[in-house]
């Protein structure tokens, strides 16, 4: 497994690369992801919590800015959890692409925002199972912003939360039939 | 008891951690678009449509949970810091003490908020800003700075989140929302009665203090966040400033030094980027 990080040096965060190399290495660990070549690469003049991926290239492409590793309490200064969990959404997100079912998926670009909901919540939920710190409630609100605040809603976002292995179907059909009932 | 209590004084518990203005202004990234880069979204509005609405929306809430605390300490020292009738009348230390009441209620509705929305307290910095607007010697500029500018901004803030709650079909939030820019409204309402009370034979004061209000009007566009401009999170909630007694020369003042803000901002940071490109 090669991991990349770029840039080398940071002028804009006080960010380290080679400790984000290390994270991506541990995390890719944890994942069963050994076998997957990243590219990480980290826009440091842009503030925003934003991460996307493109599982279609080699070395698979995790795309950062600044925001998604920032440690929120001290900004412009990395965090070790934020890093974590950033890293590991986009791998799972990867590996969900290359051999969980999900070569249908549209790219990150054009998911819909809730099937992007739903698919974090799936993402998310399983991270929480291997010791991974998630606040569930924070997904739940997400969930709740694009499929609806109500009680058929939150029963959907359960059983999602609860799945452990959906294909791309199975995900989008359980996100389009929460949305119907709050439309 | 302490007098004219300093920003950096204010008691907080080891959750939380602060930054200052001017710290929050050395940082060099943006979230606008610069020089036509596509991968920036050209609109920044605080809007469910927003790919990150759900975690823009919790920064935000914190960030009013902790303006709330600071709104509650702004008025509370101003019961306390200035000597009854000689500097302040007793009605305006009542009318204050009544903000400090509503302001507590608020630290108890956002912190619940924020509960509800996914949020830890203490989970992100605390810009102690608005408290800094505060911290006046005189009670007539403390008004404009409180009343005025730091509560026509948390008009503007309520109407921005009552609205997000309002489209995403969030019912506690669009309620909790509406209840809390009710009183923001009388609170400017109360500030604006006030100045204009107390200064009423002293033109001189009162020009100072809009003065002061002006500058801290420009303060809290934090570097353009706040405008009529698509490219700003928060807009300008014209018809709730009316409400509260501004006029509409006021509220023109306040979005042409806001759009002042995002302009200087936006080329201070591509300045900065320019010459982080240039080294590299």
């Amino acid at each position: 497994m090669a991991i990349t990080v770029s840039p080398g040096t940071f002028d804009f965060v006080s960010f380290d690369a080679a400790y984000i190399e290390r994270i991506a290495g541990i995390v890719a660990g944890q994942l069963g992801v050994t076998d997957i070549d990243f590219s990480v690469e980290i826009d440091e003049t842009s503030a925003l919590n934003r991460i996307s991926t493109d599982a279609s290239v080699t070395p698979v492409r995790i795309m950062v800015h600044s925001g998604a590793f920032e440690d929120k309490r001290r900004p412009r200064q990395q965090s070790e959890i934020d890093t974590t969990v950033s890293l590991a959404r986009c791998m799972l997100r990867a590996r969900d692409r290359l051999r969980g079912g999900f070569a249908s998926a549209p790219t990150d670009t054009e998911l819909t925002l809730a099937q992007a909901a739903a698919w974090d919540t799936y993402i998310m939920a399983r991270l929480s199972r291997i010791d991974i710190p998630v606040n569930k409630q924070a997904w739940h609100y997400n969930w709740r912003n694009r499929h609806g605040f109500n009680d058929h809603s939150d029963a959907a976002f359960e059983r999602m939360w609860q799945a452990e292995s959906l294909d791309w179907d199975q995900l989008s059909s359980a996100s389009d039939a929460a949305r119907s009932v709050s439309a | 008891m302490r007098k004219f209590m300093p920003a950096d004084e204010l008691a907080r518990d080891e959750r939380f951690s602060q930054t200052t203005q001017r710290d929050r202004m050395a940082d060099a990234r943006t979230t606008v678009v610069l020089n036509g880069d596509q991968n920036r979204r050209s609109n920044n509005r605080l809007t469910p449509e927003r790919n990150d609405a759900s975690e823009a929306a919790r920064a935000l809430m914190h960030g009013i949970f902790v303006g709330e605390i600071q709104a509650l300490e702004g008025a509370g020292r101003t019961c306390w810091d200035f000597t009854t009738g000689e500097e302040a009348p007793f009605a305006l230390k009542l009318d204050m003490a009544r903000q400090a009441w509503d302001e507590a209620r608020h630290v108890e509705i956002s912190c619940k908020l924020g509960d509800w929305m996914g949020a830890e307290i203490g989970q992100y910095v605390e810009n102690t800003v608005l408290f800094e607007a505060a911290c006046s010697n005189d009670p007539v500029l403390r008004l404009a700075g409180v009343n005025r500018a730091l509560e026509g901004l948390a008009i503007d803030v309520f109407t921005t989140m009552k609205e997000f709650g309002e489209i995403a079909g969030d019912p506690y939030l669009e309620f909790c929302e509406d209840w809390m820019l009710a009183d923001e409204v009388t609170h400017v309402k109360m500030g604006s009665d006030w100045l204009r009370k107390v200064t009423e034979n002293d033109p001189e004061r009162r020009k100072k203090a809009l003065e002061f209000q002006n500058i801290v009007d420009k303060m809290f566009s934090y570097g353009g966040s706040r405008s009529e401009s698509d490219e700003s999170s928060l807009g300008i909630a014209r018809r709730f400033r009316e409400l509260a007694g501004f006029t509409d020369s006021e509220v023109d003042y306040v979005a042409e030094v806001s759009m002042q803000a995002l302009n200087e901002r936006k080329a201070q940071i591509a300045e900065r980027q320019a010459a982080a490109a240039a080294n590299k």
